[in-house]
């Protein structure tokens, strides 16, 4: 078996933290003497991420997603389990593994405010040693990509939330990783940046091969960019697997829209299925997946003419990743 | 080592650009510096009116300490602070990760990345007064009295910056820890006076915990010819027992960072 390019085992980390009861008295006794709680961010958990793939990791806040990207990226020493990425362990910190790695958060920025951002980026070209000539080639692609020309020689102060996010990237990418992790970096930006952002992630996986490991709370990043997700809850994983079968596996049936020129009397749609939703003349019927196609077909069958119209599709995954999160198991 | 140095003139270059772009501020800054100085020389004057000598240091002599102690201060808040101040900044904004994820050494980036160039005014103006008080002195200075005052004044900045690291070090665990640095800055004043002068447990604190007393006083010693050659060989044991200390407090700060932080 050739090696993965991420390959993670029992990873587990747990945080002590004091424990605070409410009240100054508490918060009196509490300098003094501190309670401390092991709460465990990562519980054991493993994976392998092969090289050019994208991966969604999904998760309530608090599932332990940042913490294992942390652990990956070197910043967090584990409590157990054992991690290799790019056949380097993370948390040594190797410069051999730096140099080859990104990470990237959405809501943590790290150029410096009070000057432009192409300063920045020379202070980075010495720091990971990036020759001249493959350093012009990266940042006129990064420019070209991201449309940055205007934006590399304002302060990044004056720049807009998309406009410091889109230089924020330029900035973790000059030196080419050839792995890179994303904490939420689609994080505030409205919805024509975040396609940007997400258009370019993926030319980023296309042209230079980048493997990346992504996390959201906006499911259209994933659902654009991950063929393969990983779900986590309380920090086990729940799901390891594509995406579309995550649908399949979490919710076993269909969405059939009818909307009818007369109106539905008496409930006569519920013969074909269970009824999902009524509202504004549309009924949406919930069948099981193998029967879509035949009772699709019953409708029109049916109903004929006075169909106004009809559709057939998957349950909105928001729907689907809630419902393990509510129920914390994959069937 | 060529590649640090390479950065560190970088930093440098990117810093002044910054500073440059704020002419006004520049030029109301250098104002109000000299305007302290000026004062200060001023009060020294003043005081030797009344008297020949403070504790055997006569105004020549307390004009170039006077000179060493605008330089000191000077370069102590034009490299370490402002880098110092950044960093705790950066452990409660959690900013702090990305330079951790650099490949290079962690402390060098944390401690000498960013600088408030509008310093070298105070460094100049303080190189002046020096000059001045050893013109003063009139007795010429030797080789070996520059290069004694050279040695002293850059052992005292190590034993600063690793005062300073040793500070910010402390903000991994206690996050808030500026008010340590408002501390470390009252006591930066009273070294514009030889430690000498002062009681017991001020000149202890000025020699020790808080060294900067140190890092003036034996230059202007070696330069104003004042200097006990075992002075300045303490100095440089303590600042390499210093350096020593706070690299491992550092180093072991991170780990309590990286083992800790959500």
């Amino acid at each position: 078996m050739t090696r993965a390019i991420i390959e993670v085992d029992g990873l587990t980390k747990t945080f002590r933290v004091a424990e605070r009861s409410e009240g100054v008295g508490a918060s009196m006794r509490a300098l003094v003497r501190r309670r401390y709680k092991d709460v465990p961010a990562v519980a054991g958990i493993s994976f392998r991420i092969e090289a050019g793939e994208i991966v969604g990791f999904l998760g309530p806040n608090g599932a332990g997603k940042t913490t294992t990207l942390k652990a990956l990226s070197g910043l967090l020493h584990p409590s157990g389990g054992t991690a290799r990425v790019l056949g380097h362990v993370p948390w040594k910190r190797e410069n051999a593994y730096l140099r080859q790695m990104t990470l990237l958060m959405g809501n943590r920025s790290q150029l410096v405010w009070d000057i432009p951002a192409a300063d920045s980026f020379r202070v980075l070209q010495e720091i990971y040693g990036i020759p001249e000539a493959a350093y012009q080639r990266t940042l006129g692609e990064l420019t070209e990509l991201l449309d940055l020309a205007p934006l590399l020689h304002k302060p990044v102060r004056g720049l807009s939330l998309g406009e410091r996010m889109k230089v924020e990237f330029a900035a973790g990418l000059l030196h080419l990783p050839r792995v890179a992790f994303l904490d939420e970096p689609t994080i505030g930006l409205d919805v024509s940046m975040q396609g940007r952002i997400r258009q370019f992630v993926a030319e980023l996986n296309q042209r230079h091969g980048v493997t990346i490991l992504l996390t959201s709370h906006y499911m259209a990043d994933v659902v654009a960019l991950c063929k393969r997700v990983l779900v986590i809850h309380r920090g086990k994983l729940l799901y390891d697997g594509g995406l579309s079968a995550l649908a399949a596996r979490l919710a076993p049936y269909k969405l059939i829209g009818v909307t009818l020129r007369d109106g539905e009397t008496d409930g006569e749609l519920s013969r074909y299925g269970e009824i999902d939703k009524r509202g504004e003349g549309r009924v949406t019927l919930r069948v099981p997946r193998d029967q879509a196609a035949v009772t699709t077909a019953r409708v029109v069958h049916d109903l004929g003419d006075r169909l106004a119209d009809l559709s057939l599709g998957d349950p909105p995954i928001e729907d689907v990743i809630d419902k393990v999160f509510t129920t914390e198991s994959v069937a | 080592m060529r590649r640090y140095l390479r950065l560190f003139m970088l930093f440098i270059g990117v810093e002044a650009q910054y500073e440059l772009q704020y002419r006004a501020n520049l030029v109301a800054n250098v104002l109000q510096q000299a305007m302290v100085i000026v004062t200060s020389v001023a009060a020294v004057l003043i005081l030797f009116s009344y008297t020949d000598s403070l504790n055997g240091w006569s105004i020549a002599q307390m004009l170039v300490l006077l000179g060493v102690y605008y330089v000191v201060q000077g370069m102590i808040d034009l490299i370490f602070r402002p880098s110092v101040e950044r960093l705790m900044e950066q452990v409660r904004l959690g900013t702090l990760d990305y330079a951790l994820l650099k490949p290079i050494n962690s402390q060098f980036i944390v401690t000498l990345r960013h600088m408030r160039l509008i310093q070298l005014a105070n460094v100049a103006l303080g190189l002046v007064i020096a000059v001045a008080g050893v013109v003063r002195l009139g007795e010429g200075l030797g080789a070996l009295d520059v290069l004694a005052f050279i040695v002293a004044l850059a052992t005292g900045f190590v034993l600063v910056y690793c005062l300073l690291l040793v500070i910010a070090t402390l903000s991994f665990w206690f996050v808030r820890v500026e008010n340590l640095l408002v501390i470390y800055g009252a006591f930066v004043d009273a070294a514009r006076f030889p430690v000498d002068i002062y009681p017991g447990w001020l000149r202890v604190t000025l020699s020790s915990v808080i060294p900067i007393g140190l890092a003036v006083t034996i230059p202007a010693q070696a330069i104003a010819g004042r200097l006990a050659p075992e002075s300045l060989a303490l100095m440089l044991a303590a600042a390499v027992a210093a350096w020593l200390f706070s690299g491992w407090f550092w180093r072991r700060g991170l780990r309590s960072y990286t083992g800790a932080s959500a």
